[in-house]
């Protein structure tokens, strides 16, 4: 783990990759689908 | 970057700053998708009513057409760009979204031939292009990027491997450049030979997914056809880490990259996590979470999300750049490319008469 100047651990900081938010965007569409928020999705 | 893409990649962060900057390309995809899709309808329409008899020309390949033709003539405008560069989250959205109309049993099924499939096509594809860079006589590690490229998923793996063995930014340049280059030409010859030769759905999509590297291009090249190159590109992306990792410890022993010392959070690094997503809506799938309408929704959400990719595919296809990126490492990757697809080819109708796909 990465330590500052005086010695004290930094928190590491928590980013999330491109991955990362496409399927957290993903499953947060299904669960509003699923809720019902989302019924009909025209195409 | 590349100067082959003629887009920037989309840093992944939020603020109310980056969502203004990327609104306008966003918009320019929805445009351009949108007007595939109108055109797709239009041409069929008008056919009709004039009785003429002529190839459905599918939204995807209107949308990678109106891109193309704005990128190559008025070029993309500074304002759209990092909005446009937003393709790649709605590919690998819409992916994750797509595992709704896959039952795991299918997933399991193709994505088991896939895995066996994958892991031949990965071996051959990077002793063939290993070779193939050194009589070229291609710079060594500009080889190994060509190879990784062509073997497992073309731009995410040369960005992966490039930081991995320590590349430098012109190996990567040249290899995303062949890889861009040949992915477009991929898009429009994959689906007639697939005609051509009557394959089937899954056989067609098990070699779109296995032979063209980067998953927009696969993914496009699919939905002319077959949902499956999804499930078999996925496959293939999965592998990127170990790969990857082979490459890295390869180079870190000629003493030309740093060595790395945990193996597994590389291999967690690297593993692309759209494929844990794409699993778990097809787990929720298959144990009924979402009804028959639900299912439904999710799979016209997916295409909605791919529609936006395929504009971003026309739109970050620059032939002026690409062909400023010399001819040598394109020669090297198109005979790559061509060897690739007659031998996948075979595979996918070797597994189709034993296995019976």
């Amino acid at each position: 783990m990465s330590e500052n100047v005086e010695g004290i651990p930094k928190r590491r900081r928590w980013v999330l990759t491109l991955d990362g938010w496409a399927v957290a965007a993903a499953l947060l569409a299904a669960l509003l689908v699923r809720a019902g928020v989302l019924k009909h999705v025209p195409w | 970057m590349a100067d082959a893409i003629a887009v920037p990649r989309l840093e992944p962060a939020a603020s109310s700053w980056k969502f203004l900057r990327v609104a306008p390309g966003i918009l320019l995809l929805a445009a351009v998708g949108c007007g595939g899709k109108f055109l797709e309808q239009f041409a069929g329409g008008y056919a009709k009513a004039h009785h003429w008899t002529i190839p459905n020309i599918e939204y995807v390949l209107w949308a990678i057409l109106i891109g193309l033709a704005i990128s190559n003539t008025v070029g993309v405008p500074e304002i759209f760009r990092a909005g446009v560069a937003t393709y790649e989250f709605w590919l690998k959205a819409g992916i994750v979204l797509l595992g709704s109309r896959f039952l795991l049993g299918d997933v399991l099924k193709l994505g088991g031939v896939s895995l066996a499939l994958v892991a031949i096509e990965i071996t051959v594809s990077i002793a063939f292009m290993t070779l193939l860079g050194r009589a070229f006589r291609l710079r060594p590690k500009l080889t190994s990027l060509l190879a990784v490229g062509s073997a497992v998923c073309g731009v995410s793996a040369i960005i992966a491997a490039k930081g991995a063995i320590e590349a430098d930014d012109e190996d990567s340049s040249f290899a995303i450049a062949a890889i861009l280059a040949l992915g477009a030409l991929a898009l429009f010859t994959f689906p007639v030979i697939g005609h051509a030769l009557h394959m089937n759905d899954h056989a067609y999509g098990l070699w779109a997914g296995l032979a063209v590297d980067n998953t927009a291009e696969a993914t496009a090249a699919g939905a002319l056809y077959s949902d499956a190159a999804v499930l078999a590109k996925t496959t293939r992306n999965a592998m990127i880490g170990f790969v990857v990792l082979a490459y890295a410890i390869y180079w870190a022993s000629r003493g030309q990259a740093g060595t790395v010392e945990n193996k597994a959070a590389f291999l967690w690094r690297k593993f692309p996590k759209f494929v844990l997503g794409f699993l778990l809506i097809s787990i929720l799938a298959t144990s009924h979470f979402f009804n028959k309408e639900q299912t439904t929704a999710l799979a016209n959400l997916s295409r909605w999300a791919f529609l936006l990719t395929f504009a971003g595919v026309g739109l970050r296809t620059n032939f002026r750049e690409l062909r400023k990126q010399g001819l040598r490492p394109f020669a090297v990757g198109a005979i790559g490319e061509v060897v690739i697809a007659a031998l996948t080819l075979g595979l996918v109708f070797g597994a189709q008469r034993f296995l019976q796909l």
